[in-house]
């Protein structure tokens, strides 16, 4: 089976990448990393003490050797428990990662359709007010920083100096009605800031299709404005669409919940990371870079299968 | 190039207008000129910068740290924004912050645009080879990444470092400018007047640095000023996570003390910093896009 | 001319502009020209000319922005296409009109196959269920002369080559029976085998079909070989429009004569010294008021510098000339 076969290679191929992304989180996170000699010894420690602890550690090892051991613990899943809390580190990960999808979702979803639509309103009266407008919009909503936009949303909707119609902060979800109130200023900020540079991808990727000679030819021969649309462009334009969705999940997931999580005090897995690099939290950092270099792998895995899907020129091989 | 190989050792600029046509640069000049949006961005950028060097020679925002005024002193003709929690003068440290994001926002592009430029020419001039490999996978871990998390990694790997996140930002923000420059090379390699050099014999350092790196110039001057606006804007989100500017106060640092204000009730030291901030950074990409449309060979040479 | 027939297409005064950084260009100033039902007329000219851009404007395919038709009528079978709104257009390209193009590489949409691009126009203008639009799109294939056509219709255009999917291109605009053709340098893109096979393809089929074809084309050999007619166009207008043979025999106007000297001939010893239009076609954006030819001509007088010549009526077995000072035809 072609796919399969495929994907074992690319699986396979994908292997120096998660030495690489294993070895700089190695060298940033535990080499380089948070000394934690002291913090397991008591006051006025013997040097036998402090020998004894870095043994235990394991400082005493060659590079190699921790590194290698470091990779060996990932490829075996064998995280342990978290030094700060002692709960198993995939009891922690299965409860902070549904609540980081949970947040980032609409916002992701949302922030693409709508990046998608208004760029294909600006490409169809490309020139036209209408283009002026959403363009000059999304050039004033990629100037506008993240946190910046996550704070003056706070004061609109959830301040006492606002509508105060949502939680100021937390995640305190039982029901669909808590979630929608946590959820709702979060996905708004989110939509916000990502739609500025979607819709001036999505717009410059559509325009260059709407040019296509097929498009033309098309045209030629009386293509009714649907088909067009739908045959024509949008088919033609998943290539790039893909690759920018699919390839932002691994980052969406981790990297977009950090600092919504941080700022609304969410227990999502970006926040979990973020203090678990403060505190040199070692299991729980393994097991997210592992996660996050896997997932990777699978991202480009996935762009692959689906560029087949959309493009008979594509090969898989 | 009727000119020969005689002078290709001799003079590297001469040879930039060989291959891109003489007035790429001029055409480009006139292009901008007629572009409003682009000039109007262009004398923005230029009063922020007039600022960042009041503050720097010493002129304007040196009492930012003084603790000069009442807690939350509204506006008055003493304290233009008012004052912050502990009474330290808001437009004082807005100013000041001008030439904290100035001064990551210049760091940041030159070093990262420097690094992706050399790599990008290493990696496009032996592209195929292990140079390029080795590159190409660094490029790839380092994308893989998310960038928070190696910036949090890198600030505390460098443990309390004031430029752990200058170090952190070049060390992912060379990476477009990279795989832009790569591409670019890889097309310029196979040119005339590269072939000729080889031919004679011309040191391969040379030809990539002195020969083939200045014709991507006109990338490097837009990837620059992007990845000026990408540091000014992560810098305020590294610094609201403690993992930002150390010493000094930035409009990241602004806000971040203003998260805790608003919920009181008090906005100067949010607007004051957000407003300056925006300005900045929206006047940055309407030049970077006005440079850009002025640079690109296609719409110059049509 | 082919007197007596009857008048399929009739363009008058066509202005087609386009906006530009530096000022709007005229690209087709003033263009007249008729087409009579069943016969090729060759539209010949240099690159720029606005050859193509006229092709275009007859089915209102000028990209816009940042092209526009700003006058003229564009009557086919008496009724003026620019009046028409949207939908009735679309009713008239590829089913009464069809057009192909000079990339046969890049003109189908790569991500379907030929068959199902073949059976949405058939069944966008016909009454035909899938079926029925299948077998004719197979039978189009086969007329147009590829091989297996009931495999190859399942195929995408990147498996086929050039010369094929020129071949599909205009199996795809025959497939309605279109009264006129529009081949915008449909073999300038082919190798040469190809071309001929493919100009061979068009002049059979042109037959069968008893349609008209306009040949758009730099080639005057083509032009020779294929039309009854040719037309050529000179930086935005007709200069000369006439029967190929007193065209090619005798040309009037210079530029024509020119054009014609500069065909290399291999029973010419003398190669390598074509003779050339000395000077530069005129910048679209200053264009001079007077004949757009004059300061590349031989024969150019005052007049020819103020005003500029109109198109004549061509009595006479004699091409129609827009010249004041056109060469005499030997008696």
């Amino acid at each position: 089976m072609e796919i399969l076969q495929y994907s074992v290679r690319k699986l396979i191929a994908g292997i120096p990448l998660v030495l690489g992304v294993t070895f700089i989180s190695f060298l940033l996170m535990v080499y380089f990393g948070p000394d934690k000699t002291y913090e397991l010894l008591g006051k006025n420690p013997t040097p036998e003490q402090i020998e004894e602890v870095r043994r235990e550690l394991g400082y005493d090892q060659p590079f190699l050797t921790r590194y290698a051991l470091y990779v060996q613990e990932i490829a075996t899943l064998n995280f342990g428990s978290s030094e700060s809390s002692g709960e198993l580190v995939s009891s922690l990960l299965a409860r902070t990662i549904p609540v980081s999808i949970a947040l980032i979702t609409p916002g992701f979803v949302l922030g693409n359709l709508l990046g998608v639509l208004f760029a294909l309103i600006a490409a169809y009266h490309r020139g036209s007010w209408a283009d002026k407008f959403i363009m000059g919009a999304s050039a004033v909503g990629m100037s506008i920083s993240f946190l910046i936009a996550i704070i003056a949303f706070q004061i609109i909707f959830s301040s006492n100096f606002g509508l105060g119609l949502f939680p100021v902060r937390g995640w305190n979800v039982h029901s669909f009605g808590d979630y929608l109130s946590y959820v709702t200023v979060p996905t708004l900020a989110t939509v916000f800031v990502a739609l500025g540079y979607n819709t001036r991808f999505y717009r410059a990727v559509i325009v260059e299709e709407m040019t296509r000679d097929h498009v033309r030819t098309a045209k030629a021969f009386g293509t009714p404005p649907a088909r067009l649309f739908y045959k024509n462009i949008l088919k033609n334009s998943m290539i790039p669409i893909i690759t920018r969705v699919v390839f932002s999940i691994p980052f969406v997931v981790i990297s977009g919940s950090l600092l919504i999580e941080s700022y609304f005090g969410i227990p999502g897995v970006g926040k979990v990371t973020f203090d678990a690099i403060t505190s040199g939290d070692q299991p729980v950092l393994k097991a997210v870079v592992g996660l996050t270099a896997a997932l990777f792998v699978l991202a480009q895995l996935l762009t692959d299968i689906l560029y087949r899907a959309v493009d008979p020129r594509v090969s898989l091989t | 190039m009727s000119n020969g190989v005689a002078d290709l050792t001799a003079n590297g600029s001469e040879l930039d207008s060989s291959v891109f046509g003489d007035s790429l640069w001029g055409k480009a000049f006139l292009k901008f000129r007629r572009d409003r949006a682009g000039m109007w961005s262009l004398a923005v950028v230029t009063a922020y910068a007039l600022i960042a060097l009041g503050v720097w020679t010493g002129v304007w925002g040196t009492s930012w740290a003084d603790v000069s005024g009442a807690k939350w002193a509204p506006i008055s003709a003493e304290h233009w924004l008012g004052t912050n929690i502990i009474g330290q003068d808001i437009f004082e440290r807005a100013v000041f912050s001008t030439k904290t994001a100035f001064e990551v926002g210049l760091v940041v592009a030159v070093l990262a645009t420097v690094l992706g430029a050399v790599l990008g020419a290493m990696a496009g001039f032996f592209s195929g080879s292990w140079i390029d490999e080795i590159i190409i996978w660094l490029m790839g871990v380092l994308d893989s990444i998310p960038f928070y998390l190696l910036v949090a990694a890198i600030a505390f790997s460098l443990e309390g470092n004031p430029y752990a996140m200058h170090i952190a930002m070049i060390s992912t923000f060379w990476i477009g400018t990279s795989r832009l420059v790569r591409g670019e090379v890889i097309k310029l390699k196979s040119l005339d007047f590269v072939e000729a050099a080889r031919a004679t014999g011309v040191n391969q350092l040379t030809i990539i640095f002195r020969h083939i790196l200045p014709n991507t110039f006109h990338i490097l001057l837009v990837q620059a000023t992007i990845t000026f606006v990408a540091a000014i804007k992560s810098e305020v989100i590294l610094s609201f996570l403690g993992i930002g500017v150390q010493d000094g106060i930035s409009w990241g640092l602004m806000i971040a003390e203003s998260t805790f204000e608003v919920l009181a009730g008090f906005f100067n030291n949010f607007l004051a910093a957000s407003v300056l901030m925006f300005g900045l950074v929206m006047a940055f990409n309407m030049f970077s896009d006005a440079l850009q449309d002025a640079l690109d060979p296609r719409t110059v040479s049509g | 001319m082919s007197d007596g027939s009857e008048i399929l297409l009739s363009i008058r005064d066509l202005r087609v502009e386009f906006a530009t950084e530096q000022g709007v260009v005229r690209a087709v100033d003033g263009v007249s020209f008729d087409v009579h039902a069943g016969e090729t007329v060759g539209l010949v000219g240099e690159s720029g000319c606005g050859k193509t851009v006229t092709g275009l404007s007859i089915l209102r395919l000028v990209p816009c922005p940042p092209g526009r038709i700003a006058a003229g009528q564009i009557e086919f079978r008496g009724q003026d296409l620019l009046q028409l709104d949207t939908r009735q257009m679309r009713d008239i390209r590829g089913s009464r009109i069809s057009m192909i193009f000079q990339e046969p590489m890049t003109a189908l949409n790569p991500v379907f196959t030929i068959g199902n691009q073949m059976v949405d126009v058939l069944r966008d203008h016909e009454k035909m269920t899938r079926r029925q639009a299948r077998t004719a799109a197979i039978e189009m294939l086969d007329k147009v002369g590829i091989p297996d056509p009931a495999v190859r219709i399942d195929e995408y255009p990147h498996q086929l080559s050039g010369g094929m999917r020129q071949r599909v291109m205009i199996a795809m605009a025959l497939s309605c029976g279109p009264e006129l053709l529009i081949a915008d340098e449909p073999t300038t893109a082919l190798d040469v085998t190809t071309q001929a096979q493919v100009l061979d393809q068009i002049v059979s089929l042109q037959e069968e079909f008893q349609m008209a074809v306009i040949l758009i084309t730099h080639d005057l050999g083509v032009v020779a070989e294929v039309c009854s007619r040719a037309i050529v166009m000179y930086c935005g207008s007709v200069v000369e429009n006439g029967s190929i043979e007193p065209l090619f025999e005798q040309p009037r106007h210079p530029y024509t004569a020119g054009l014609l000297n500069s065909i290399p001939r291999i029973r010419d010893d003398r190669l390598g010294k074509l003779p050339v239009i000395e000077g530069m076609v005129p910048d679209l954006l200053q264009l001079p008021a007077g004949c757009r030819f004059a300061d590349r001509c031989g024969r150019a007088g005052a007049i020819c510098i103020e005003s500029r010549p109109q198109l004549n009526d061509g009595a006479g077995g004699q091409t129609a000339v827009a010249c004041f000072n056109p060469i005499d035809v030997q008696q």
